[in-house]
């Protein structure tokens, strides 16, 4: 009896555990995966065009296609739009569209779509609607001709729409405001499929048989939302998830241990201290440039990266990303770590004896090692930081509503277009919230605004070469992330983006 | 018994009215600046004001709030701030995860802490001390620690069960069951430990009873004094410790559920709740207080059933 019983019970837990096994995660059909399991960790706002953002690109680019593609390597090449020509002045931009295209419901897609994308994105209080500033009308010239009139050059309106302000949804779907948060309708290469989609937790999209571009590899993407890196490692560990982003070291570590798992590093985030106050406004100290070079020089990068980061990642004195043309790399050791040379600064500052800086603190992104580390280098040459404890939600409204604080330690992405990085960093905005310039970037910026990234690589240098002697920021490193995949895929990162493109996973061979 | 259950639930009524207010007005603090999370730290303030404006957040939170409640009573609590999902059918979606864990859990703790706490009170010397081992052990190990080593080794190791998501029981009962197994043993390990404990408390405490040495005097069968008079008083008290468990398990399904990539309740209430998605955490904090409000009925009416005593109280 008590045989048959060990025996029935093992019969049982043998069947619940094959039935639905690790490899439930996706089948194969015809030597290609049928389904590609992605994990992330962004939970996009909806899949309106209007919300697009950052990290959640890949759900949309599942079900719409951009006026232009974006290619691993940051080039761009034709998509919605076949051929682009800027004007000599560079405020009119001419698109040639493809004529073949039709959105999912037989509607075709043409000029007036295009203008009709485009309003509606710059009017609809997205967290990207400011990129389309610039554009100051959308003429049609035809079904397949299209002309942005800008207010002014803008060297990242190619990259823009390339990105969030380049999906183009179908028109019919604008006439009631909430239709595409949950039932997107595009021209994409997949539908998303609402029996097998949970919003905020799993969303499945299925191949569109009539997509008009070439045909990806994989017949359904699955984007599964985690909120925490342990649960992706083990799910790409065991095989029910194909292809995932890591950023943590440590998981990093613990993902690379397992032979199956391929991994592809990307530097994209760098995390530093933003030194908004460069005027002086809330600490009148950081007002002279060699205050803040002294703050560059107490800090012992290496050692941070080594100790925080396990070493996973490049120091770097510079904001700008190796994709762009500004980067330069000897930038990235420009302040080597020399506290006598620190304190000699303050010292010719006037500020011998020290003073006080007070910095917001986000546990997520200042752990307790990094906020040791700075306090202790910073102590060493007099400066005295101090962290005030802020919550994510409150965080945001403190810094940057009620501009409390002169500086901030920041992970930030590190664009391959040069314009969009000198918008977030350089420009008044939420990153230069205190609206801080200089004669050097005023001289530069103009020049810069007026050419391509190319053709304006010696002022771009130039501008970061300044930011860097002149200590407007306090960047310590780029950090590694690890692109991996349960071995059954390869992917390419994109370069200027955390997520590859969705475009960019195949079948490994 | 009826005008108790009545007199519970009008008091439960008036606890949620409470309780939703309380929690509204908490979660309407300025500080958190739900447009700017939504559009991110790179959006201009028209821009963020604009979004708090068409999320109602620039009226007076009273006004918000009774907002809320008249559109709540009505079964319509509104859609996510941050996915555009609608509120109830998000929770519809994610409540049969949580519930398999809390039924799971629930079930294996009564079971197993019913047997070892009536096997060690009634039997005492090694089982007892062997028993009473395991509950400091289940008690002392963290949560955490004892849910990674059993992902790490049933599942990653050994590959016996999945180690992340969730089947319905709709969909496959062998796929939920797989899915769900590994979760209930890690938060079965520390429930199962603290209740039978209790039990065995009440066992021994019940088995030195007058009326226990004079049914023994009078010949019954030991395993009938145990099942059908000993079992049945010290049930009151492990039934009560059990409900607190039940409540409790919410907690600990947080964690088990981020661990197994669940997409429940649990995981869900962090997520939500750290961005500030007032009608998704108000739905949650709702059905957290009507379950709560629910498990202790049930416990005091069970009780009720098993000690006719407690009725009164």
């Amino acid at each position: 009896m008590k045989r048959s019983a060990t025996a029935a019970l093992l019969v049982t837990a043998s069947l619940i555990a094959g039935c639905s096994g690790p490899d439930g995660g996706g089948g194969t059909a015809g030597g290609a995966r049928a389904t590609l399991n992605i994990a992330t960790m962004t939970l996009p706002q909806s899949l309106d065009p209007k919300d697009a953002n950052g990290s959640a690109l890949p759900f949309f680019q599942a079900v719409y296609d951009t006026l232009i593609k974006r290619e691993p390597d940051g080039a761009y090449s034709p998509m919605l739009a076949t051929e682009w020509k800027y004007d000599d002045k560079l405020t009119e931009l001419s698109l040639t569209l493809r004529g073949d295209v039709k959105f999912d419901d037989g509607t075709p897609f043409d000029a007036a779509a295009v203008k009709a994308n485009m309003e509606r994105f710059r009017k609809g209080g997205g967290a990207q609607a400011k990129t389309l500033n610039d554009v100051k009308s959308i003429e049609v010239v035809d079904p397949t001709h299209v002309t942005l009139v800008l207010s002014k050059p803008n060297p990242a309106m190619l990259y823009y729409l390339s990105d969030a302000a380049g999906l183009m949804a179908n028109p019919k779907d604008f006439a009631q405001d909430d239709t595409l948060k949950t039932r997107p309708g595009g021209t994409g290469p997949y539908e998303l499929d609402p029996s097998q989609t949970v919003i905020g937790t799993k969303w499945v999209f299925t191949r569109t048989a009539r997509y008009w571009g070439a045909r990806l590899p994989y017949d359904t993407i699955a984007i599964s939302y985690f909120d925490n890196e342990t649960a992706i490692v083990n799910g790409i560990k065991t095989g029910q998830l194909n292809a995932a982003l890591i950023q943590d070291a440590d998981q990093q570590i613990s993902v690379e241990s397992d032979p199956k798992v391929k991994t592809a590093k990307q530097e994209f985030d760098f995390q530093g201290v933003f030194l908004f106050d460069r005027a002086g406004a809330v600490t009148p100290e950081l007002r002279d440039p060699r205050v803040r070079q002294a703050l560059n020089y107490a800090i012992d990068r290496p050692t941070m990266l080594a100790k925080i980061r396990q070493g996973r990642g490049a120091v770097t004195s510079q904001v700008f990303g190796p994709a762009t043309a500004a980067y330069k790399p000897e930038l990235d050791t420009y302040y080597s770590f020399d506290q006598a040379k620190a304190r000699a600064l303050l010292k010719e500052a006037g500020h011998e004896s020290g003073f006080t800086l007070k910095l917001p603190r986000i546990p997520a992104i200042v752990p307790d090692a990094l906020a040791a580390s700075l306090q202790s280098d910073l102590g060493a040459v007099g400066v005295k930081l101090v962290w005030d404890d802020l919550d994510p939600g409150s965080a945001v409204q403190r810094i940057f509503k009620d501009r409390a604080y002169s500086a901030m330690v920041m992970n930030m992405g590190q664009s391959s277009a040069d314009w969009v990085a000198v918008g977030e960093v350089v420009l008044p905005g939420a990153f230069n919230m205190f609206g801080y310039t200089d004669d050097t970037v005023k001289r530069l910026l103009p020049k810069i605004q007026g050419s391509s990234a190319q053709d304006a690589k010696a002022d771009l240098q130039a501008l970061n070469e300044h930011l860097v002697a002149d200590g407007w920021f306090m960047p310590f490193y780029r950090m590694t992330y690890l692109h991996v995949s349960d071995g059954s895929v390869t992917i390419k990162p994109q370069d200027g983006m955390a997520v590859p493109a969705i475009y960019n996973y195949a079948p490994a061979q | 018994m009826l005008s108790f259950v009545v007199r519970r639930i009008a008091a439960g009524a008036l606890l949620v009215l409470v309780i939703s207010f309380l929690s509204y007005t908490l979660l309407s603090i300025p500080d958190l600046d739900v447009g700017r999370q939504l559009l991110g730290q790179s959006a201009s303030q028209d821009l963020v004001d604009a979004k708090n404006a068409a999320l109602g957040l620039d009226r007076p939170v009273l006004v918000q709030y009774l907002d809320w409640l008249a559109h709540a009573v009505r079964g319509d609590l509104g859609t996510s701030w941050f996915t555009s999902e609608d509120v109830v059918r998000a929770i519809a979606n994610r409540l049969p995860v949580t519930i398999s864990l809390m039924a799971g859990v629930t079930l294996v703790t009564a079971v197993a802490s019913f047997l070892l706490g009536v096997w060690a009170g009634v039997r005492r010397g090694a089982v007892d001390r062997f028993v009473q081992v395991f509950s400091v052990l289940g008690y002392a190990l963290p949560n955490f620690l004892v849910t990674l080593v059993i992902v790490l080794v049933f599942a990653v190791r050994l590959r016996w069960f999945p180690a992340i998501g969730y089947v319905g029981i709709g969909e496959s009962l062998t796929g939920w069951l797989s899915t769900v197994l590994l979760p209930v043993l890690s938060l079965s390990v520390g429930s199962v430990a603290g209740v039978a404990q209790q039990v065995r408390s009440s066992v021994i405490e019940v088995l030195r009873q007058d009326y226990v040495r004079t049914l023994r005097a009078r010949g019954l069968p030991p395993s009938r004094i145990v099942l059908k008079h000993v079992l049945r008083n010290a049930s009151a008290p492990a039934l009560a410790v059990l409900g607190m468990q039940f409540v409790g398990l919410l907690g600990g399904a947080v964690l088990v559920e981020q661990i197994f990539g669940l997409p429940g309740i649990g995981s869900m209430t962090v997520t939500y709740t750290t961005r500030g998605d007032i009608p998704i955490i108000m739905a949650l904090v709702m059905l957290t207080v009507i379950g709560v409000i629910a498990v202790n009925l049930v416990v005091d009416i069970l009780i009720g059933w098993l000690n006719p005593k407690a009725r009164i109280a």
